[in-house]
């Protein structure tokens, strides 16, 4: 079975947000929540100043902390990695959203809990997700982590450096970011200094 | 001139406050039932007599909450809570009190018939009502990336659910159980504060979450302890008026931790 990975290169995103508008799309995201947002991050002080956009959505965690504490098994982890919520089973009782670190689950009004889902209905199509194929900068690589030869793969030997988002948690989200400027990092005492 | 940092989003990022007023309210009601299920499983074990009030009151109670948590629940036309008992999820607090309160229901009827063997159905009951008690603290505490919500909350919650079902059972004059209710409510003052001190101690996260609960409730934290520590002075005189300031400081300071301790620091 494949690892399902995305990689996404911080110094080739421009924040134009349209991966964000098309997982809106794509999925039917209710409006006032989102699976995928973009923070848009100012530090400094001039003239020594930095600007970093970021898109964030589920990390696809290795380890997820979100799908051990659901009492009835709808948060799970499929065969190929990927963290989904099976609607059906779900009770929308919330403690996968305060177990997820990175605020990637929401309520959604119809009844259940949403997050990215990597869009699994266009993986059984042979596609890639709806923000990887949208992104103009082609910042975004996605494929299986144990396939040398995959986008993802390649992405992330290529790259001057890999970061994931609080590591500290033992996650081993399956998200990667490339490339994060190297005077701020993703590291919170980086962004301290 | 210092360097500061502004982030804003586009699109929505979900770090708001999930769990609202309906939610603090079950997380109230289950420690009253949890209690004073409890309470019927000590009564049932020890005293000749029991009688149907008590343990009628105790499944009453779960039906309110049980009522709370379904009108409350965005899944509540679609009929998936049954979902909770056709799945075996030991590592889900959730699934504990879930269980812990069904069975205490069950077990509460069965004392107030008076039917079948009754120490055996309080034995049950005391482990039954003692999951249910324990479970938001469970259910808090396994949340790592909440620093508010730490381990010493396995400890307190149960406390302050004990706190609130046995101070009420003061207002109604169950006055055997003022040592029981002045022990726990001193230990619940120490626990809370040993939690204030341990997050001051902490990492980075623990430290920005404990501003946080200073800023957004601190002072009435501290209240809520220094409720508990006061009440056990009152007990021998007053002791509806001891039961009042425990079960103040104990909804008081569950429903802080519940609402304020769903913080969490921000990503960077």
């Amino acid at each position: 079975m494949p690892r399902y990975a995305m990689a996404i290169d911080l110094s080739a995103c421009v924040g134009c947000a349209a991966c964000a508008v098309a997982c809106k799309l794509e999925n039917e995201v209710p409006p006032g929540v989102s699976r995928l947002w973009i923070r848009l991050e100012e530090s400094g002080t001039f003239p020594d100043l930095s600007l970093q956009y970021r898109p964030e959505q589920c990390m696809q965690c290795a380890d997820p902390p979100c799908v051990p504490v659901c009492p009835t098994g709808a948060s799970h982890v499929t065969d190929d990695g990927v963290v989904l919520v099976e609607a059906e089973t779900c009770i929308a009782c919330g403690a996968c959203i305060a177990a997820c670190p990175y605020g990637a689950r929401y309520f959604d009004e119809r009844g259940f809990v949403g997050k990215c889902t990597f869009c699994e209905h266009r993986l059984a199509q042979g596609r890639v997700p709806a923000c990887v194929e949208t992104c103009p900068t082609l910042c975004r690589s996605f494929g299986d982590l144990d396939d040398p030869d995959s986008d993802v793969s390649r992405a992330i030997r290529g790259a001057r450096r890999v970061d994931v988002l609080k590591p500290e948690q033992g996650t081993h989200p399956k998200l990667v970011y490339l490339n994060a400027p190297a005077r701020f990092g993703l590291s919170r005492e980086g962004v301290a200094r | 001139m210092t360097s500061t940092t502004v982030t804003t989003f586009y699109g929505a990022v979900n770090d708001g406050a999930f769990w609202h007023w309906p939610t603090l309210l079950h997380f109230c009601l289950v420690a009253l039932a949890g209690g004073v299920a409890l309470l019927v499983a000590y009564r049932a074990l020890t005293s000749p007599r029991l009688g149907w009030r008590l343990p009628a009151l105790s499944v009453g109670l779960i039906a309110l909450d049980m009522i709370v948590l379904w009108a409350e629940s965005l899944a509540r036309w679609r009929l998936t809570h049954v979902y909770l008992f056709l799945s075996i999820r030991p590592a889900s607090a959730i699934w504990w009190g879930a269980w812990g309160l069904a069975g205490s229901a069950v077990l509460g009827l069965l004392l107030a018939s008076g039917w079948g063997p009754r120490r055996l159905w309080g034995a049950l009951l005391a482990v039954t009502s003692t999951m249910a008690l324990l479970y938001p603290g469970l259910a808090l505490a396994a949340n790592s990336a909440r620093p508010l919500w730490t381990p010493l909350l396995l400890a307190f919650m149960p406390v302050t659910g004990l706190l609130l079902a046995w101070g009420s059972a003061l207002l109604f004059r169950q006055n055997d159980l003022r040592p029981a209710v002045g022990a726990l409510a001193l230990l619940g003052g120490l626990l809370g504060g040993l939690y204030l001190v341990g997050l001051a101690t902490g990492d980075l996260a623990a430290r920005e979450g404990l501003h946080h609960l200073w800023i957004e409730g601190g002072p009435w934290f501290v209240t809520a302890l220094a409720a508990m520590l006061l009440a056990p002075t009152l007990l021998r005189r007053y002791p509806a008026a001891a039961g009042l300031l425990v079960v103040a400081g104990a909804v008081l300071a569950r429903t802080l931790l519940v609402e304020i301790g769903a913080y969490m620091p921000p990503v960077l």
